[in-house]
């Protein structure tokens, strides 16, 4: 990845009229780490980069930022905000703009062709205890990582993280300016679903049992989810209170029901839920399997097309599949 | 479990199915007492957190019923609700819950006789399958 090319590109974004800041990612404090920032003048451009350890998300800080209560007698803000998107983030960014979350012309999009990132987890299962700041660099397949004048080489396949494994959108949808080749795209297919799918209901019961009793119900998959920037979220209601709080293999199984289902037809897929769990749950299963029904039902996907009407929930088929009603 | 008695919840649309169920009660049909009826405005109107929280409180097994496609007091309620328990009662499945335990079905005003076999059909499954546990289960 060139990164002449993105402090480049920020900077051709911030140079624009009206542009308040870009969103980026700059080095972290320690370890792997890479930490999100806020460039507000061309010299702090220079701190950007884009390397295979970026594996979060930035389209969050949108909504954070248009929701963020307005001082007393204070005008909304017209300014625009600039962000660097990957395949994935550009998705999410679509689907809000179809639900009318931000408008399009508040952003500038600085599409990032992304070859796929590595999973923090796995990487730091492999080198524990790095607190010297590491560098890693992609070659061929290759990941080289350097940290305390040491540099190992580990392939691709083994760091990488699992959403990238079947990511079908490299380069993003929807961007104004691009800082790279675009990256060739490959077909999800959905095998570990269809997988999990032949399984009996008591194994697929027993797994999801044994996923579920580890959550601690500590919501950060909720809160780092792109997409979920209701103001009022059901899980906060108290009366009625649908989802009860205690944490319990019954209660859990709920919570991510209906945290799942509440993303169908609406999740773009960039994993954020599963990179936050800090139990490992693999969340992202549960998504996937509604966008492969979405798709294989009704031929739906979202985050596809920023000016679509309709969402998928909220709209019907005559043809509509009816094989089950009694 | 030989003496297992279903708790079985009917959300029936107000214009065709609560009819439906008013005419099967009128004409003397006997259908099981384990169906408790809740009357909606719509079958489109029954959101899925309705659904799970009936497991939660110790329902064994939900039925929707609502008027037949192109039927609806509202023109497209039902082919809302179509579409979202297709993909609903596919992902419970997906979670190892049984899907049978989810009945959707479209019953008229008209016909009675219809909606006491169904409920007779509905409680005698579910009595096959059991108590649900998966949303009750405490530590």
């Amino acid at each position: 990845m060139n990164l002449f090319a993105i402090k480049e590109a920020a900077k051709q974004a911030l140079s624009q009229k009206g542009v308040k800041f870009v969103i980026g990612y700059t080095k972290g404090s320690y370890g792997f780490r890479v930490a999100p920032c806020f460039v507000e003048s061309e010299g702090e451009a220079e701190k950007l980069l884009f390397s295979p350890l970026c594996d979060l998300s930035l389209v969050n800080y949108l909504t954070l930022e248009r929701n963020t209560p307005l001082e007393k007698g204070g005008k909304s803000p017209e300014e625009k905000m600039g962000i660097f998107v990957r395949g994935c983030d550009s998705r999410a960014i679509n689907q809000i703009l179809s639900e009318k979350g931000i408008k399009r012309e508040e952003l500038i999009l600085i599409g990032i062709p992304c070859p796929g990132v590595i999973d923090l987890k796995k990487l730091e299962g492999k080198f524990p205890g790095v607190l010297g700041q590491a560098e890693v660099e992609e070659k061929a397949g290759i990941y080289i990582i350097r940290f305390g004048g040491e540099s190992s080489a580990v392939k691709k396949e083994e760091l990488l993280s699992e959403k990238c494994k079947h990511c079908a959108f490299p380069t993003p949808l929807v961007y104004d300016l691009l800082v790279d080749e675009k990256v060739e795209a490959k077909e999800e297919r959905y095998e570990d679903i269809k997988l999990k799918e032949e399984a009996t209901l008591e194994e697929k019961g027993e797994f999801w049992k044994n996923e579920f009793s580890r959550c601690i119900r500590c919501y950060a998959c909720r809160n780092a989810c792109p997409l979920c920037y209701c103001e009022d979220c059901i899980l906060e209601r108290l009366s009625p209170q649908w989802v009860k709080r205690s944490v319990n293999p019954g209660e859990n199984l709920i919570y991510h029901l209906v945290r799942a289902f509440h993303l169908a037809g609406r999740c773009a897929g960039c994993g954020e839920c599963e990179r936050v769990c800090p139990v490992k749950i693999p969340l992202m299963l549960l998504n996937r399997k509604l966008e492969k029904d979405n798709q294989a039902l009704f031929n739906f996907m979202a985050g596809m097309d920023p000016e679509q009407k309709q969402q998928f929930l909220t709209s019907f088929d005559l043809k509509d599949s009816g094989d089950f009603i009694l | 479990m030989s003496n297992f008695e279903p708790n079985i919840i009917a959300f029936l649309c107000n214009w065709c199915s609560y009819a439906g169920a008013d005419l099967s009660g009128t004409s003397r049909y006997k259908y099981p007492a384990n169906i408790k009826i809740l009357r909606v405005m719509c079958s489109g109107r029954v959101n899925p957190l309705m659904i799970v929280q009936a497991f939660r409180e110790g329902v064994d097994g939900v039925v929707i019923s609502g008027c037949h496609p192109g039927d609806c007091h509202y023109t497209q309620g039902n082919y809302f609700a179509r579409r979202r328990f297709i993909l609903f009662r596919r992902f419970l499945e997906f979670l190892g819950i049984n899907p049978e335990r989810l009945a959707l079905s479209w019953v008229s005003a008209s016909e009675g006789k219809r909606f006491a076999d169904l409920m007779g059909e509905v409680t005698e499954k579910i009595r096959d399958l059991g108590p649900i546990k998966d949303f009750t289960e405490e530590n």
